[in-house]
C-alpha cells in the first residue's frame, strides 16, 4: 500500500508537471500564470507532501526550467509585469535546487545570443549569486541532499563553479557585471566554501540541528582543488587562509574539519592547492604531510629541490611549517639531508642553474637556522661532511657568485655549528645577496600564528616607540655640552678648492727609458720603483726609437715584477706599461709573450696578465689613430677605463658583442648620420693579427708540470679562448680573418662541452666573433660540413645549457650565423660564386 | 663649484736665509712692521707700506735666529738665537741698540715665550742647560724666578707657552717634548698638573687660545693633535686633523680665533677654521718647507694679513677670510 501511494504520487506529479509544461509551451497564455505558481507551489513546504516535493526536484526541476528557458522569447512571458516576472518566473531559478538551477542558467546563457533575453537570464544568476546560492549549493553537497549526484554530473558542475567568470566573459564581453568578475567571483565563492564549512563545524557540535547529520567534505574539497588546479588558488586562498587559520587556532572542531578538507582534495590537484596555500599560509592543513604522500612529496621535495621560483618568504614558510610540529620535525631533518646533499653536490654546483644554487643555499641556511641544538649535535658530522665538501666545489667554481654564496654558506654554517673560535672566516665584498643570505640565519621571520605576531608587533610597538623617545629625551641635554654646537661656528668660512693637496713625493721620475728599465730592475728604493713603474708607459710611446731597443728586456722585467713596494695601483701601471711597449714594438713583444705562455713556471696569475696585456694591445692597435698625440690619450683613457681583473666579468664581452651586432644591422635612420670627418686611416692591427693569434694555438694540448691546460687549470683556458675570440673578433677585415677563423672553430671545438661554465662562455664567444669577423663567402667554403655540427651543438645549447650566459650567447652566435648564411646565399655578387 | 685657492697679496724678498720665525706688529699710528728672523743671523724689519726692509739688525754673530717678538708696551724687541743669547733690542726712535742679553744655553730650537705681566715686567720661558729644562726670568730684572725639571723621562724640551689663564692665580706653562708628550707647568708651584702623550714622534710646535682653553699641537707625522683644558687643569686629547703631507713646523691662532694656520714641511700653507678644525685652504706658493706662519694684529680687522715664511727665503702674505 505504501507504494502503491508513493507510486501514485509520483504519477500525480508526474502528470500535473507535464500538464503545465505543455500550457507554457503552448502560445496560449491565459492560464501561465497560474500554471507558474502551480509549478512554484512544488518548491515551498506549505503546499505538497515531502515526496513530492522531493519527486519534483529530483525528476521534473531541470526540465521545468528548460522549458522556460525556451519560452522565454513567448508573447505571455513580455506581457507579464515587472513583478509577476520576479515573483513568478525568476523564484522559480532561485528556490529550487541549485545545481540544477545554476546548471541550466549557464547553459541557457551559452546557448542564448545576445538579447533582452540573454540580459534577463544574466540578471537571474547575477542574482543567483547574490542570494547566496552558492552556500546553499555547497552545504546540499554536504549533507549529501543533493537530488541528482553522478560522477560525470559532479564533475560538470565542478567545471561550471570554478569556470563560471570565464564562461562569462566569453559570453558578455565589455558588458560584464563586476560580480562575474575573477577579483569578486572567486573571493565569492570562497566565502561560500568558509560559510559550508562553518556549518559543518555547527553540524558537528549540534548547535541549530535538532538531529545529527553526516558531513561530507568531498565536495568542497574537489571544488577547492579544481580551482587551484585551474590557477585560481591565489585568490581563493588569500580570501579563506586568513579564516581558516584563525580559526583553527583555537577551535578543535574547526581544525578537525580543516584537516578533513585537505587529507580528501583528489591526487592530481594536491599540489598546486598546496602551493597556493604555501603561499598564503601553512599552519592549517594539519599534518597532512605525514599522512598524504603526494603532499610529503610536494613540500620536502618539489617546492624545495626541484623547483626555485618562489620568493625567500616561501621557503620560510615552508621549512617553518615543517619545523613547528613534534611530528614533523623528522622530515625537517630529512629535508636537511637532502638540501646538505643537493648543496655539496660537486655535480649540481657545476650543472645546475645559478638561480636554483642560490635557492638551494637559501633553504640550507634557513632549514640549520631552524634546528635545536640537540638536532644539531646529532647532525653535527653530516653537516660538517656537508660543509667540507660542498665548501671545495663552490671555492672551485670560476664563476664569482657561486664562489661567494659558498663562502657566506660556509660562514653561517660554520659559526652555527662550533660556538668555539675555530669560525671559518672569508673575505668577500657585501652586496644585496650576501646580506640577504646572511639575514636568514637569524631566527626572525616565521611564526605559525599570524594574529599572534600581529599581537607581538602591537606590543612590541609602543616599546620602541618609548625607546625611541626616551632616546629623543636623552639627546637633548647632551646637545649643550657639545662643544661644536656653538652658534658661530666655522661655517660661515666657504673653503677653497683643496683638490690640489696631494702626497709629495722626494725623488723626481726618470726621464729616459733606460734609467726606468734599470732602476725598475735594480733599484731598492720603494720610491724610485712606484715613479719608474707610473713613468714607463708614457716614456715607452714618447721614444719609440729607444723602446724598440730594449722592449723584449723590459716586457721580462715588467712580467716578472712583483709588487714588493705596496705599491698603488701596481697592476694598473704594470699593464699599462706593457701594454704600451706591445703596442710600440709589436712583433718580437708579441712573440715573446706567446711563447712565454706556453713556458714552464710562471704562476696562472702571469700566464693572465700576458692574454690580459695581449688583449688590451690588440684592442689599441685596432683603433682609428688620427694622429700620435690624440693615440696615447686614448689608449690612456682605456687603460684606465679596464679594470685590471676583468675577467670574471662577462658583461665586457657582451657589450663588445652587442657593440658589434649594433654596428652591423643596417638602420636607415642612421646612414646619413656617420660623420664625413672621418678619415680613413691604415689598421695596425690587421698585418700583425696572426702574431696575436697563431701562436697560442700551439701547444694547449701538452700538459707541462706546472700547467695543464686541457686539465686543472681551466681558468687560464676559459681566458685564452676569450682573449681568442678578441683577436678574432678584432681582426674584422684583415685578410688573415678566415683562416683564424677556421683555426679558431677546430681548436674550441674540442673543449666546447667543458664542465666549466666560464670556459663554454668563452668557446661561445669565440665562436660569436668568428661568425662576425669572417667573411660571409668564406664561412661556408672553408667551414663547411663544420657549419652544419656547430649550428646543431649551438641548438643544443641555446636550449640545455645551464648557464643563462651560456644559453644567450648561443642563440646571438645563431642569428649571427643565420644571418651570415642567408647574405651568403641570397648575394649573387659574391666572389665565391663567381670563382 | 669650490673657489680656487688664492694667492698671495704679495711677497717680500732678500732676506737671504730661511725664515725661522715672523712677528707683526701692526697696531698704533706707525707704519705696520713685520719682523723676521733668518737663518743667516739676521733680524729684517720689513715696513708693510713700502714693502720694503726697514732696517736690518745682525745681532747674533752670525747665527741663527731661532725667535722674534716685541714687547707690547715699548719699542723694545726680542731675539732669540742659536748662539744661545736671548737679546732685547732699544728700537724707539729709530735707534737700535742692544738693551740687555740673557744666555741660556740651550743648544736646541726651542722657541722662547714671553708672557707680560704688567706694562713694565714681563714673564720670560726659555729652555735651559740641561735638555729637559725649562728656566722661567722675569724682565727686566733678569731674575730667575724657577726652573722646571720633569722627573720622568720625556726627552728634550721642544717647544713651549706661557699664559695666565683666568682661573689660577699664577702663570701656568705648556711645554711639548721630544718623547710626544704634553705636559702642564703650574709655574708658581712648579709642579706638573697634568701631562698627555700627544704624539708618537717629538712636538714640533704647538699653540694654545686662552680663551677657550684649547689648544694644538703639531709633530714631524700626519696628525695634529687638538687638545683641551678642562676646569681642574687637566689635558684632554680631542682628536685632531690628519694631513695630506707629514710635518708641521709652526702653528698660529688668529686673535680673532677662528682661523688656524699650520706652516708645513711640503711647501705649503694649511688654514682651517678654528672651532671644528675644518680644512679651509690649502696654500701652495712657496718651493720649499714653511717655516714659520703669522697672523697681524690690525686693529681694522679687513686688513688683516697672514704672513707665511719659508726655507725659500722668502716671506708671502695673504689675505684671508677679513670679510667679517
Amino acid at each position: 500500500l505504501q507504494r502503491n501511494t508513493s507510486v501514485s504520487d509520483s504519477d500525480s506529479v508526474r502528470l500535473e508537471v507535464s500538464a503545465c509544461l505543455r500550457c507554457l509551451s503552448s502560445s496560449d497564455s491565459s492560464r501561465n500564470i497560474t500554471v507558474l505558481q502551480t509549478l512554484l507551489s512544488y518548491l515551498d513546504e506549505a503546499s505538497h507532501g515531502a515526496a513530492q516535493r522531493a519527486q519534483f526536484s529530483r525528476s521534473h526541476y531541470s526540465r521545468t526550467l528548460r522549458v522556460l528557458i525556451t519560452t522565454i522569447e513567448a508573447d505571455w512571458v513580455h506581457r507579464l509585469t515587472a513583478r509577476q516576472r520576479e515573483e513568478l518566473w525568476d523564484a522559480l531559478f532561485l528556490r529550487g535546487p541549485p545545481e540544477q538551477a545554476l546548471l541550466v542558467l549557464l547553459e541557457a546563457i551559452g546557448e542564448l545570443s545576445p538579447s533582452t533575453s540573454l540580459d534577463h537570464v544574466v540578471t537571474i544568476t547575477e542574482k543567483f549569486l547574490q542570494d547566496g546560492r552558492l552556500t546553499n549549493l555547497l552545504w546540499s553537497y554536504c549533507v549529501g541532499s543533493a537530488q541528482s549526484d553522478s560522477p560525470q554530473l559532479r564533475e560538470t558542475l565542478l567545471g561550471r563553479l570554478s569556470a563560471l567568470p570565464d564562461i562569462m566573459a566569453n559570453k558578455l564581453h565589455h558588458n560584464i557585471s563586476p560580480l562575474f568578475l575573477p577579483q569578486q567571483y572567486y573571493p565569492l565563492l570562497a566565502s561560500a566554501m568558509l560559510t559550508a564549512l562553518q556549518r559543518t563545524c555547527q553540524a558537528l557540535r549540534g548547535q541549530h540541528q535538532p538531529d545529527n547529520i553526516n558531513c561530507s567534505l568531498a565536495f568542497v574539497s574537489q571544488t577547492l582543488g579544481k580551482l587551484c588546479l585551474q590557477g585560481h588558488g591565489g585568490l581563493v586562498l588569500a580570501a579563506m587562509a586568513p579564516r581558516l587559520s584563525a580559526c583553527t587556532r583555537s577551535d578543535m572542531v574547526w581544525q578537525r574539519v580543516c584537516w578533513k578538507l585537505f587529507e580528501s582534495i583528489p591526487q592530481r590537484s594536491m599540489e598546486c592547492v598546496l602551493t597556493a596555500l604555501v603561499l598564503a599560509v601553512s599552519g592549517i592543513v594539519g599534518n597532512l604531510v605525514l599522512r598524504n604522500k603526494k603532499a610529503e612529496f610536494v613540500i620536502t621535495h618539489k617546492l624545495l629541490l626541484l623547483q626555485y621560483k618562489y620568493e625567500t618568504g616561501v621557503l620560510r614558510t615552508v621549512l617553518g611549517y615543517l619545523a613547528a610540529d613534534r611530528d614533523r620535525r623528522p622530515l625537517l631533518i630529512q629535508v636537511l639531508r637532502c638540501i646538505c646533499q643537493a648543496w655539496a653536490n660537486p655535480s649540481a654546483v657545476k650543472h645546475t642553474p645559478m638561480e636554483q644554487q642560490l635557492y638551494v643555499s637559501k633553504a640550507l641556511l634557513l632549514s640549520v637556522s631552524l634546528l635545536k641544538d640537540q638536532e644539531l649535535q646529532d647532525l653535527r658530522s653530516e653537516l660538517l661532511q656537508c660543509l667540507l665538501g660542498g665548501m671545495q666545489s663552490h671555492l672551485d667554481s670560476s664563476v664569482l657568485r657561486i664562489r661567494c654564496v659558498g663562502m657566506v654558506v660556509g660562514e653561517c654554517l660554520s659559526s652555527r655549528m662550533d660556538n668555539a673560535d675555530t669560525k671559518l672566516k672569508f673575505e668577500y665584498e657585501q652586496d644585496e645577496e650576501t646580506r640577504e643570505l646572511l639575514s636568514l640565519m637569524t631566527p626572525s621571520g616565521w611564526c605559525e600564528p599570524e594574529s599572534e605576531s600581529l599581537q607581538e608587533t602591537k606590543e612590541l610597538a609602543p616599546n620602541t616607540c618609548s625607546v625611541a623617545s626616551q632616546r629623543r629625551q636623552t639627546t637633548p641635554p647632551l646637545a649643550p655640552t657639545d662643544p661644536d654646537s656653538d652658534l658661530d661656528s666655522d661655517d660661515e668660512l666657504t673653503p677653497y678648492d683643496m683638490t690640489e693637496d696631494q702626497e709629495v713625493s722626494q725623488t723626481s721620475p726618470p726621464r729616459y727609458l733606460r734609467d726606468c728599465l734599470e732602476s725598475l730592475m735594480s733599484s731598492e728604493d720603494a720610491m724610485r720603483v712606484e715613479l719608474s713603474l707610473k713613468a714607463a708607459d708614457p716614456l715607452v710611446r714618447r721614444n719609440a726609437f729607444a723602446a724598440r731597443e730594449i722592449s723584449v728586456q723590459m716586457s721580462k722585467v715588467l712580467l716578472h715584477m712583483e709588487d714588493k713596494y705596496n705599491i698603488q695601483g701596481f697592476l694598473i701601471l704594470r699593464h699599462a706599461a706593457m701594454v704600451a711597449l706591445a703596442v710600440t714594438d709589436c712583433i718580437p713583444v708579441t712573440q715573446y709573450l706567446t711563447t712565454e705562455f706556453y713556458s714552464l713556471n710562471y704562476s696562472l696569475r702571469q700566464r693572465l696578465d700576458m692574454l690580459e696585456v695581449l688583449v688590451a694591445a690588440a684592442q689599441e692597435l685596432s683603433l682609428p689613430t688620427t694622429d700620435k698625440k690624440n693615440s696615447s690619450i686614448i689608449s690612456a683613457l682605456d687603460v684606465a677605463e679596464l679594470p685590471p681583473f676583468q675577467g670574471h666579468d662577462p658583461v665586457h664581452w657582451r657589450q663588445v658583442v652587442e657593440k658589434r651586432i649594433q654596428s652591423k644591422t643596417r638602420r636607415i635612420s642612421k646612414g646619413a648620420s656617420q660623420p664625413a670627418t672621418a678619415k680613413a686611416t691604415p689598421n695596425r692591427y690587421a698585418p700583425v693579427a696572426g702574431y696575436f693569434f697563431f701562436p697560442l694555438l700551439k701547444n694547449y694540448d701538452k700538459p707541462e708540470v706546472t700547467f695543464d691546460l686541457l686539465g686543472s687549470d681551466h681558468l687560464v683556458l676559459g681566458r685564452l679562448i676569450h682573449s681568442l675570440g678578441l683577436f678574432m673578433h678584432l681582426a674584422v677585415n684583415a685578410p688573415v680573418a678566415a683562416q683564424m677563423g677556421s683555426a679558431l672553430l677546430d681548436f674550441v671545438w674540442t673543449v666546447r662541452y667543458h664542465t666549466d661554465q666560464m670556459v663554454r662562455r668563452g668557446v661561445l664567444f669565440a665562436v660569436c666573433s668568428v661568425f662576425l669577423s669572417m667573411p660571409s663567402q668564406n664561412l661556408l667554403l672553408d667551414l663547411g660540413d663544420m657549419l652544419f655540427e656547430t649550428r646543431t651543438w649551438l641548438t643544443d645549447v641555446a636550449e640545455g645549457d645551464p648557464d643563462a650566459d651560456c644559453r644567450s650567447l648561443a642563440v646571438q652566435s645563431l642569428v649571427l650565423l643565420d644571418k651570415s648564411l642567408k647574405k651568403q646565399l641570397k648575394d649573387p655578387q659574391s666572389p665565391s660564386l663567381e670563382s | 663649484m669650490s673657489h680656487p685657492p688664492p694667492s698671495p697679496i704679495y711677497t717680500l724678498r732678500g732676506a737671504g736665509g730661511p725664515l725661522n720665525s715672523l712677528h707683526f706688529r701692526c697696531y698704533g699710528e706707525d707704519a705696520p712692521l713685520l719682523f723676521s728672523g733668518s737663518g743667516k743671523g739676521c733680524i729684517h724689519i720689513w715696513n708693510l707700506n713700502t714693502r720694503r726692509t726697514n732696517k736690518v739688525i745682525e745681532g747674533h754673530s752670525g747665527s741663527s735666529i731661532i725667535w722674534v717678538c716685541t714687547k707690547r708696551s715699548k719699542d723694545t724687541l726680542i731675539s732669540q738665537g742659536r748662539d744661545m743669547q736671548i737679546c732685547l733690542w732699544d728700537l724707539g726712535e729709530g735707534r737700535c741698540d742692544l738693551l740687555d742679553s740673557v744666555w741660556t744655553g740651550s743648544v736646541g730650537f726651542c722657541q722662547c715665550s714671553m708672557l707680560e705681566t704688567s706694562p713694565i715686567s714681563s714673564l720670560l720661558a726659555f729652555a735651559g742647560q740641561q735638555t729637559e729644562e725649562i728656566k722661567i726670568i722675569e724682565l727686566p730684572s733678569k731674575i730667575q724666578i724657577c726652573t722646571l725639571m720633569p722627573v720622568a723621562k720625556v726627552g728634550m724640551v721642544m717647544c713651549i707657552n706661557l699664559f695666565q689663564p683666568d682661573s689660577c692665580p699664577g702663570p701656568l706653562l705648556l711645554a711639548g717634548y721630544e718623547e710626544g708628550s704634553l705636559l702642564l707647568w703650574d709655574v708658581t708651584q712648579q709642579s706638573i698638573l697634568s701631562q698627555v702623550k700627544a704624539h708618537p714622534d717629538p712636538v714640533m710646535c704647538l699653540t694654545f687660545d686662552p680663551t677657550r682653553l684649547r689648544g694644538i699641537s703639531g709633530s714631524s707625522e700626519k696628525n695634529l693633535s687638538s687638545w683641551k683644558l678642562d676646569e681642574k687643569n687637566n689635558l684632554q686629547l680631542q682628536g685632531g686633523v690628519t694631513l695630506a703631507n707629514p710635518g708641521v713646523s709652526q702653528l698660529c691662532i688668529r686673535e680673532d680665533g677662528k682661523l688656524l694656520a699650520s706652516a708645513g714641511w711640503d711647501s705649503r700653507v694649511r688654514v682651517f677654521g678654528w672651532k671644528k678644525l675644518r680644512p679651509l685652504a690649502v696654500l701652495q706658493y712657496h718651493t720649499d718647507m714653511v717655516l714659520s706662519v703669522a697672523f697681524s694684529d690690525h686693529q681694522d680687522p679687513r686688513q688683516r694679513l697672514m704672513a707665511a715664511g719659508s726655507k725659500d727665503q722668502r716671506i708671502s702674505l695673504w689675505s684671508l677670510y677679513n670679510e667679517s
